[in-house]
C-alpha cells in the first residue's frame, strides 16, 4: 500500500523554562524529566487524536507498517463467507478492535450493559488448572460472550445491579460509590452455580510495544513477595502460558497481568471478543458448543502476516506527553503523590531493554506502573484467580494518558470495570496494600486534593 | 467508515503550549484579542457549521423515513424518491466527516450509521426468519444497519435494483432501517444541540472548567486535526484503496459507496466539510472559520488552502463516468484527484496544525 505523508522537521527544540520559585523550599521532583512520557515515542496532541498518532520516532517503511495495523485495527467482520473481513462470531462480544479501544482509547461503561460495548465478563470454575490458569466453565469457555450472530444463541445476558457504599473525607464531603454486582440471565445452556465472573472493561492501547520492552529483571527489581521491608505493600509478578512461545512467561498485560505478549493479547482479542480465528487460536471461541460452530472450514479467518500487523500497531502508538509541568499545583501533587506512597507501586519512572521493535527499545519513559500485582482488598476483589493472581489481585495500572481519557473518550469510567466514575472514585477504591495512601488521600485538605488530583489530570 | 489516522506533523513538534515560556507570551491586549476571535471562530464553527450540519443530516433523514415507509412492491417512483432521499441524506453526513469527534465517536454513532461492509449473511438471516423486523432487532449489529445497508436494498449489489424485486419482507426492513438512522441522526443532532446534550459548548466556552478542552488553543487544534484526518482518509484510504489496493491495481470491493455510485459524490463532500470547516460558511449562511485566525497569521497560506480545497473538489468532480469504472478505466484521473486532495492534505499537515497548535 503506498503511503504519503510529510513529515516536518522532527527536531525537538524546546528548553526547559523551570521557574526558581521563592515560595518552594523543599526539593521538589523535576517534572520536566517526564516530559518525554514514552521515550522518543513521545507525541504531543492534547484532542481527542491524543491516543491514536503514531510513535513519533516511526518513518518509512515502519510507520506504513503502523499505518496497516491502523486499518486492520477499523476493520469490522461481519458473518462469515463474506467477500471481505468475513468471521465474525458465530458469538462475540463486539465485531472490531477500535469498537472497544474507541480512539485506541477507554471504553466507556455500558449504559445498556447488554449493547455493543468494550465490556465484557470473564468466567471460570474454582480451582487452578495446568500453569495454575484458570479452568475453563463447562459450555461456556473462560469468556461470556453475549451477542451471536443471527440464528445463534449468545451464552447469556449480563445483569448488573448496584450497592451504594459512602466515604466520607476528613473535611465532611461523601463520595458515595456504586459496588457492582455482576450476574448471568437468559443463559442458553445452565450456568454452574460455583462458576466465578469478573468484569473487564476494555484499555487504552498506546504504550504497549515500552511495556513489554521492560527487561523482565527490572519488573522484578521491585517485587517484595513477603513485604521484607514491612512497608506493607508487596509486589508481586505473575507467571503465565504464553499461548505464542508455549512457555510459562513473565504476564505483563491485561488486567491481572495474564498475558505476557502484545501479539498474544491481540490474538486473544480476536478470537475471544470477536470470534475471529487465527494462527495462535485456531479454534472457534465456542467450539464444541451448541452455540459455537459456524459449520464453516475457514479457519484461521485472518492470517499470521494480519496478526504482525496489529500487534506491531499496538506496540507502536505514540504515548501523549504530559501537560501543565510547570504549573505550581501540578508540582505540589507531584510531591504529594510520592508522600502517599501512591508511587510504590504506580512507579513514575520504567526503562525499556533490547527488543525486536527499534523504536521502543532502549527507553526512558514514564508510565506509573510497576507492572506487578497486589492485593487491592475486599472491595475490588473479584475473588477469581488468574494464574498467579489471586482473588484480590490486580496488576497496578499505568497512569500515562489518563488526564486526556475525558477529551479522548468523553468520560472518566477507570478501574478494570468502570466502576469509578472519576479519578477521586478510583483512588476511594483502593484498599489492601493501598489502604493506607487511600486514607492518607482522605484525609488531604480540599486544596491538597485539587492539587493531587491535578498533577494525575496532567498525565 | 473512519481509516488511517496520520497526524505525524502534530506528533513531531513540541507545541509552544506545553512549555508556556513568559517570553513568548503577546502583549495583554493582543491577547485578548487573539482570545476573542478564537472564541469567535469556536462558537461559528460549532453552532453555524457542525450543529447546522447535523441539524440537515436529521432533517433529511426524516424525509429518507418517510419516504421509506411510503414504499410498497412494485412502486417504482417511490423507490426512486427513496434513492433520492438517500443521497440527500448521505450528503450532509459526508459533509460532517471532517468533525469525527464528540457525540459521533463517545456515543458509538457512526459505527451504528456509516459501518462498512455490510453484513449480508445477516441481512438475508434476518430476512428468513420469521421475526418481526424491528429498530430494536437492528441495534445489535451495526454492520446490518445505516447508510449501507439501505445501500444495499435500494441499489442491490449489481446497482440495478427494481421496486419489483423488492419483497415485502425487505420493504419491512427497509423500514426499519429508516426509522433506524433517523433516530442515530437525531440522537447526534441532539448531542450537539444547546438545548439538549451541548456538546458545542466544549468548544464555545474551551479553556473554562467543564469544557473538555483545556485552552481554546486545544479546541483549535481538534478542530484543524479533524479536517486534515478526513483529507487524509480521502486520499489515502477511500481513493487508495480501490484504486491500489490490489497490489497496486483496482480493488473495487474496497469501495465504500459502490452500490449507489455515491462515491464521487462522497469524497468531493469530504473535502466540502473541510471547505465549511475552513470558512466557517454552512447552507449560505457566513461565519467564522479557520481562515479568519490563518489570514491574518499567514495570508499566503491562506490562500493556499482555499485554493488547494477548490482544486481537490474540482478534480474529484471531474473524474469521468462512476468510480468503480473510473479505477480501471480513468486512472490517470483518479490518480490526479487524488493527488490534489494529497497537496490539501500536506498543506493542512505540515502548515496549518503547526500553525494552530503554536497559537498564542
Amino acid at each position: 500500500m503506498k503511503r504519503y505523508y510529510c513529515l516536518l522537521l522532527s527536531v525537538l527544540l524546546f528548553s526547559s523554562c523551570a521557574k526558581d520559585s521563592d515560595s518552594v523550599y523543599e526539593p521538589l521532583p523535576n517534572l520536566q524529566e517526564r516530559l518525554m512520557a514514552g521515550g522518543e515515542t513521545t507525541v504531543f496532541l492534547t484532542s481527542s487524536n491524543a491516543f491514536s498518532t503514531p510513535a513519533a520516532n516511526l518513518s518509512g517503511g515502519k510507520l506504513d507498517f503502523h499505518l496497516d495495523g491502523d486499518f486492520q485495527f477499523e476493520t469490522v467482520f461481519v458473518t462469515a463467507p463474506a467477500p471481505v473481513n468475513g468471521g465474525v462470531g458465530p458469538i462475540f462480544n463486539n465485531s472490531s478492535c477500535v469498537s472497544c479501544h474507541p480512539k485506541d482509547g477507554r471504553s466507556a461503561f455500558p449504559t445498556d450493559i447488554n449493547s455493543l460495548s468494550g465490556f465484557f465478563l470473564r468466567t471460570s470454575m474454582p480451582g487452578v488448572g495446568n500453569y495454575n490458569a484458570p479452568i475453563s466453565v463447562p459450555g461456556f469457555g473462560d469468556q461470556i460472550q453475549n451477542q451471536a450472530i443471527f440464528g445463534f444463541e449468545p451464552e447469556a445476558k449480563f445483569k448488573v445491579d448496584y450497592t451504594p457504599i459512602v466515604e466520607t473525607l476528613a473535611d465532611g464531603t461523601q463520595v458515595t460509590l456504586q459496588k457492582p454486582n455482576y450476574s448471568l440471565i437468559d443463559t442458553y445452556i445452565p450456568f454452574p452455580q460455583s462458576a466465578q465472573l469478573s468484569p473487564r472493561l476494555a484499555s487504552p492501547v498506546f504504550g504497549l510495544g515500552l511495556l513489554e520492552a521492560i527487561p523482565e529483571y527490572y519488573i522484578l527489581n521491585n517485587e517484595d513477595i513477603n513485604d521484607a521491608d514491612g512497608d506493607g505493600i508487596s509486589g508481586k509478578a505473575n507467571y503465565v502460558y504464553d499461548n505464542v512461545s508455549g512457555e510459562v512467561r513473565l504476564g505483563r498485560f491485561g488486567w491481572k497481568a495474564n498475558t505476557a505478549s502484545v501479539m498474544e493479547q491481540c490474538a486473544g482479542a480476536y478470537v475471544g471478543d470477536m470470534g475471529v480465528t487465527n494462527p495462535i487460536f485456531p479454534f472457534e471461541t465456542g467450539y464444541g458448543q451448541t452455540n459455537g460452530d459456524d459449520g464453516l472450514n475457514d479457519d484461521a479467518e485472518i492470517s499470521q502476516a494480519l496478526l504482525d500487523e496489529i500487534t506491531f500497531y499496538c506496540q507502536t502508538l505514540g504515548v501523549p506527553a504530559p501537560r501543565d509541568l510547570d504549573d505550581d499545583s501540578v508540582i505540589r501533587g507531584s510531591a504529594l503523590f510520592e508522600q502517599m506512597e501512591c508511587a510504590k507501586c504506580h512507579i513514575p519512572k520504567m526503562i525499556s531493554g533490547s527488543f525486536s521493535v527499534a523504536e521502543v527499545a532502549n527507553q526512558t519513559f514514564y508510565p506509573y506502573s510497576d507492572m506487578l500485582l497486589h492485593d487491592m482488598g475486599d472491595g475490588l476483589a473479584d475473588n477469581r484467580s488468574d494464574f498467579l493472581a489471586d482473588g484480590k489481585e490486580w496488576r497496578t495500572k499505568p497512569l500515562w494518558g489518563i488526564g486526556l481519557t475525558k477529551v479522548v473518550n468523553g468520560h472518566t469510567d477507570f478501574l478494570h470495570d468502570g466502576r469509578a466514575k472519576n479519578v477521586t472514585e478510583a483512588i476511594l477504591w483502593h484498599g489492601g496494600e493501598a489502604e493506607a495512601s487511600k486514607n492518607k488521600f482522605k484525609n488531604l485538605s480540599a486544596s491538597e486534593r485539587e492539587d493531587l488530583l491535578k498533577f494525575i489530570n496532567s498525565l | 467508515m473512519k481509516k488511517s489516522l496520520l497526524i505525524i506533523a502534530l506528533a513531531t513538534i513540541i507545541p509552544f503550549g506545553f512549555n508556556s515560556c513568559s517570553d513568548n507570551d503577546p502583549p495583554q491586549e493582543t491577547q485578548e484579542n487573539n482570545n476573542e476571535l478564537y472564541e469567535q471562530v469556536l462558537t461559528d464553527l460549532s453552532l453555524k457549521v457542525i450543529t447546522e450540519t447535523y441539524n440537515q443530516l436529521y432533517t433529511n433523514s426524516l424525509a429518507l423515513e418517510q419516504a421509506a415507509n411510503a414504499m410498497t412492491v412494485g412502486d417504482e417512483a417511490a423507490l426512486e424518491n427513496a434513492k433520492n432521499k438517500w443521497q440527500d441524506t448521505r450528503a450532509p453526513w459526508e459533509e460532517s466527516e471532517g468533525f469525527l469527534y464528540g457525540p459521533v465517536d463517545t456515543e458509538g454513532i457512526d459505527p451504528a450509521i456509516d459501518s462498512w461492509p455490510v453484513d449480508v449473511n445477516a441481512i438475508n438471516n434476518v430476512l428468513n426468519s420469521g421475526n418481526p423486523i424491528t429498530q430494536s432487532l437492528l441495534e445489535s449489529n451495526n454492520e446490518a444497519r445505516g447508510f449501507h445497508t439501505l445501500e444495499y436494498f435500494f441499489w442491490g449489489l449489481d446497482g440495478d435494483k427494481t421496486a419489483a424485486d423488492l419483497t415485502a419482507r425487505e420493504i419491512e426492513y427497509i423500514k426499519a432501517a429508516a426509522s433506524d438512522l433517523r433516530s442515530k441522526t437525531e440522537q447526534l443532532y441532539f448531542g450537539w444541540l444547546p438545548s439538549q446534550g451541548n456538546f458545542a459548548a466544549n468548544f464555545i466556552n474551551a479553556g473554562e472548567s467543564g469544557s473538555v478542552y483545556t485552552s481554546k488553543i486545544n479546541a483549535l487544534s481538534e478542530i484543524a486535526e479533524g479536517i486534515e484526518i478526513i483529507a487524509d482518509e480521502v486520499a489515502n484510504g477511500k481513493i487508495e484503496e480501490p484504486l491500489n489496493g490490489n497490489n497496486g491495481g483496482p480493488r473495487p470491493e474496497a469501495e465504500e459507496s459502490r452500490f449507489s455510485n455515491n462515491s464521487k459524490l462522497d469524497f468531493a463532500n469530504n473535502i466540502r466539510s473541510i471547505e465549511h470547516i475552513y470558512l466557517g460558511d454552512f447552507n449560505g449562511v457566513q461565519g467564522s472559520g479557520l481562515t479568519n485566525i490563518v489570514s491574518i497569521q499567514n495570508a499566503a497560506l491562506d490562500t493556499e488552502i482555499k485554493m488547494s480545497i477548490t482544486e481537490a473538489i474540482v478534480a474529484i468532480e471531474a473524474i469521468p463516468g462512476t468510480f468503480t469504472q473510473a479505477i480501471f478505466d480513468n486512472r490517470a484521473e483518479v490518480e490526479f484527484a487524488q493527488s490534489k486532495v494529497l497537496a490539501l492534505l500536506n498543506k493542512l499537515q505540515s502548515q496549518l496544525l503547526p500553525l494552530i497548535s503554536n497559537l498564542n
